[in-house]
């Protein structure tokens, strides 16, 4: 068969696939020391043109290496502001890819994750100020703290939920912050330590090259706290927690099947909590201070806003909504107060507009479309059995499309043939000499499908008793009986099942 | 403890229960937790100073300098709060009710939602008004009564009166009006009042104005005692939410209830010499840290399977 020329017709998705080679064996790397593979290519065939072909079954990995790699080739051409707020932008997406495990994956509504970032990072920097901890230590001391104060907010979480934990949550938050201002001595410098030693070395803080080490180090970051998000949110905990997340009723369904949810959900907390203590260790040396400012509402609320914007509960969501945020809020500062509203603009039409954020936003769109195209299906069938535009790119035998709109117009011809007088002439005579309009319309009965073809059915051999009967037009599965109706005379059966063909042809 | 302390602790609790019963009542009917309460209290505020500022003028001009042009004083500057209030509960009405009150997740993205507002009010507010206090007209006058060997100042007097009048109308609307009836009905099952032909679009509106409308009224009252600011939001929208939060979410009487303790916990701690008063919301947040652990639903509220 020469190559056939195929044109891209009704909603086939306009992908690019590959053509393997099927002779040849197939080989697919795996992450060493796991079964993972490393990207989730798909082998479909193609019934059109019969051939083999290669999908990419998920494609989030190639946008999040676009993305990703497009930071990471831009930022070293970029002005030393903007390398600083690339960096703010990394650290940020990385609190908030792991605030997302803690608020999507476990479901815990806390609202404080940056409380945690800021006691492990003023723990970690206290270390280093006033004990001499070298900095190596502090991303270990970081951790540490963070954990702990994972531990002592875990503990209410089983009691309290929604928005009565989110509001304790609040008030930890606060209390870090009095507690900061209130230490004696730090009231010097209003609560803030600095003079933290950092890995950038001090000649080159704020100049080129200690910049760019600051942000190699929060891209480092921001990877990891990806990594964190992947192990957690795709492998065995996220697994048991998707099962239990979307109601009550499943909660105790997974209770019941022997999953224990409350366990996976302070598991991820703990991880969450340890991982946002190395954010604040890095915080603090990358800054090389740390101040209340961290614990504040209005802080929380930008982070919380850059969530929103991207899309709750999910990892790209928190990224995406990080850059758009951070971008209005630092890159845009010479517009002042304003830039506040823009974001604040931003999260009420996204929320209103989007059901899950920016990334939600394509599979919005797309049940939107299937729900209008579905609707548009359903007004034209009410107009006949004929195929639809849409469902004929699907039907594989033209054959079957024609024959259906032929049969469609044959019946709208036949409808207007019955009248009262054709039937009177078929009581008459079932069996006679028929008139032009009786014979065209017995002739199209006659050719009828043998599925639920009425026949009569003689109830004892050699009397004179009827009923009318359906076929299944299944070979071995008995005909149904269509009423209890009984006929002494076999013409009188055959007007009735005249009568019942001529009524489901009036209602087809 | 003496009287002063009572009288200021009534005083903040007085405050505080308008913010709170508010939310609580928009909370429990409409479904929103209402973050842009402190919007509407910001608004009100300089809504009352802007009109006041132009009408102060024209009563003098008109009645002189008796206690009438005081009269008049009073009622534009409640009243502007009041209109001003319920027009914020209308925006927030068109925007983070009507297009989504039948969308998925509502609850949560009416949250969004009206933090956003907060967050671009209070910005924008800041942005027009510039971050200066502004002072209100004194309607109560200034000067204090004597009352059992202590001094009780007017404007205090006015506060408690005037917070427990507004909510005494406000209650006697719930339980006497066929509107407040609805409301109630909504409070106890949505779903059972929407079966019997309550329309939650048409009792959302009124709820919203006067949810707002108390918050303007709160700002009305405190703008007696300290000065309007852009942020002046903030901390009533923080206590109230607290305090609803106390109360259990639905609850009127624990809201009240909730407003009182936090009114006294409040004046105890700031009159104990050495906590003061920036151990204050420190002081709060561990009580109703507590009380949360102890009754996971607030003082006023039921777990959700007991409410089933």
């Amino acid at each position: 068969m020469s190559e056939r020329k195929f044109h891209k017709v009704g909603r086939r998705p306009w992908e690019i696939r590959g053509t393997p080679d099927g002779a040849k064996e197939r080989r697919r790397g795996r992450l060493p020391g796991t079964k993972r593979h490393w990207l989730k290519w798909r082998d479909v065939h193609n019934h059109k043109t019969l051939r083999r072909e290669r999908v990419l079954a998920d494609k989030m990995p190639l946008w999040w290496v676009l993305g990703l790699g497009a930071v990471l080739i831009a930022t070293p051409f970029m002005s030393n502001t903007m390398i600083g707020v690339v960096s703010i932008f990394c650290i940020y997406a990385a609190i908030n890819v792991l605030w997302t495990l803690i608020v999507g994956t476990a479901g815990i509504s806390s609202l404080a994750t940056l409380a945690v970032v800021g006691a492990a990072g003023y723990v970690a920097a206290a270390c280093n100020v006033y004990l001499g901890v070298p900095w190596p230590f502090m991303l270990v001391i970081g951790p540490v703290t963070g954990l702990v104060m994972g531990a002592i907010l875990a503990a209410p979480s089983t009691r309290l939920d929604g928005l009565y934990y989110a509001l304790l949550t609040m008030g930890v938050a606060e209390i870090c912050r009095v507690f900061v201002l209130q230490l004696r001595a730090l009231t010097a410098s209003g609560g803030a330590i600095t003079n933290v030693d950092s890995f950038i070395p001090d000649d080159w803080f704020l100049q080129r090259p200690g910049l760019l080490l600051g942000f190699a180090g929060a891209f480092l970051l921001l990877l990891g706290a990806l990594l964190v998000w992947r192990l957690v949110n795709s492998e065995r905990l996220g697994m048991l927690l998707r099962v239990s997340r979307a109601s009550r009723e499943d909660e105790a369904f997974a209770e019941a099947i022997g999953i224990d949810f409350r366990r996976a959900r302070l598991m991820v907390f703990l991880i969450s909590s340890a991982a946002l203590g190395v954010v604040g260790a890095y915080y603090a040396m990358y800054f090389g201070s740390i101040s209340p400012q961290i614990f504040s509402l209005d802080t929380m609320l930008l982070l919380f806003a850059m969530m929103v914007i991207g899309g709750l509960g999910r990892a790209e969501g928190a990224v995406l909504g990080d850059a758009i945020v951070t971008f209005i809020d630092k890159g845009l500062i010479e517009l002042g107060p304003p830039r506040i509203i823009l974001v604040a603009l931003c999260m009420i039409g996204v929320t209103i507009f989007a059901r899950e954020g920016l990334t939600g936003a394509r599979a919005q769109f797309r049940d939107f479309r299937k729900r209008k195209s579905g609707e548009a299906r359903a007004r034209r069938t009410e107009k006949g059995g004929e195929a639809m535009p849409e469902e004929a790119t699907e039907v594989h035998d033209k054959q079957e499309l024609y024959y259906r709109r032929f049969n469609k117009r044959l019946r709208d011809r036949l409808k207007g043939l019955i009248t009262p007088e054709l039937i009177d002439e078929h009581k008459r005579d079932p069996l006679g000499h028929h008139s032009d309009a009786l014979a065209r319309v017995l002739n199209y009965f006659r050719r009828g499908e043998m599925a639920d073809k009425y026949v009569i059915h003689r109830m004892k051999p050699a009397e004179e008793r009827f009923r009318i009967m359906a076929v299944s037009g299944e070979r071995g599965r008995p005909p149904r009986v269509v009423d209890d109706r009984e006929y002494t005379d076999i013409k009188e059966a055959y007007h009735a099942v005249f009568l019942l063909r001529v009524n489901d042809l009036m209602e087809s | 403890m003496d009287l002063g302390l009572i009288v200021y602790a009534l005083n903040l609790a007085a405050i505080y229960a308008l913010m709170a019963v508010g939310i609580s009542i928009l909370w429990s009917s409409v479904g929103i937790i209402n973050m842009a309460h402190g919007a509407t209290f910001a608004v009100s505020g300089y809504a009352a100073w802007v009109v006041t500022g132009a009408l102060k003028p024209v009563i003098a001009t008109a009645l002189g300098n008796s206690g009438l042009a005081t009269l008049a004083m009073a009622g534009t500057l409640v009243g502007t709060a009041l209109i001003a209030g319920a027009v914020c509960g209308i925006i927030i009405y068109l925007l983070a009710f009507l297009p989504i009150h039948d969308k998925p997740n509502f609850p949560v993205r009416a949250l969004i939602i009206t933090l956003g507002l907060n967050i671009a009010t209070v910005q924008g507010l800041l942005w027009f008004f510039g971050p200066r206090n502004q002072g209100l007209p004194k309607i109560f006058g200034f000067g204090r009564w004597e009352v059992f060997g202590t001094r009780i100042r007017y404007d205090q007097a006015g506060t408690i009166i005037g917070a427990a009048l507004v909510m005494a109308l406000t209650l006697a609307w719930l339980r006497y009006s066929r509107r407040g009836l609805e409301v109630r009905a909504m409070m106890q099952n949505a779903e059972g009042a929407a079966y019997s032909g309550i329309s939650r679009q048409a009792t959302a509106l009124p709820v919203l104005m006067l949810t707002g409308a108390l918050a303007g009224m709160a700002a009305a009252l405190l703008s007696q005692t300290i000065f309007v600011s852009p942020t002046a939001g903030v901390i009533p929208l923080v206590k109230g939410l607290t305090i609803a939060l106390l109360g259990g979410l639905g609850s009127v009487s624990g809201a009240l209830i909730a407003a009182l303790l936090i009114g006294f916990l409040e004046a105890i701690i700031g009159a104990i010499p050495f906590l003061g008063q920036r151990y204050v919301l420190f002081g709060t947040f561990l009580f109703i840290i507590a009380v949360l652990i102890i009754r996971p639903r607030g003082i006023g509220g039921l777990l959700d399977d007991t409410r089933e």
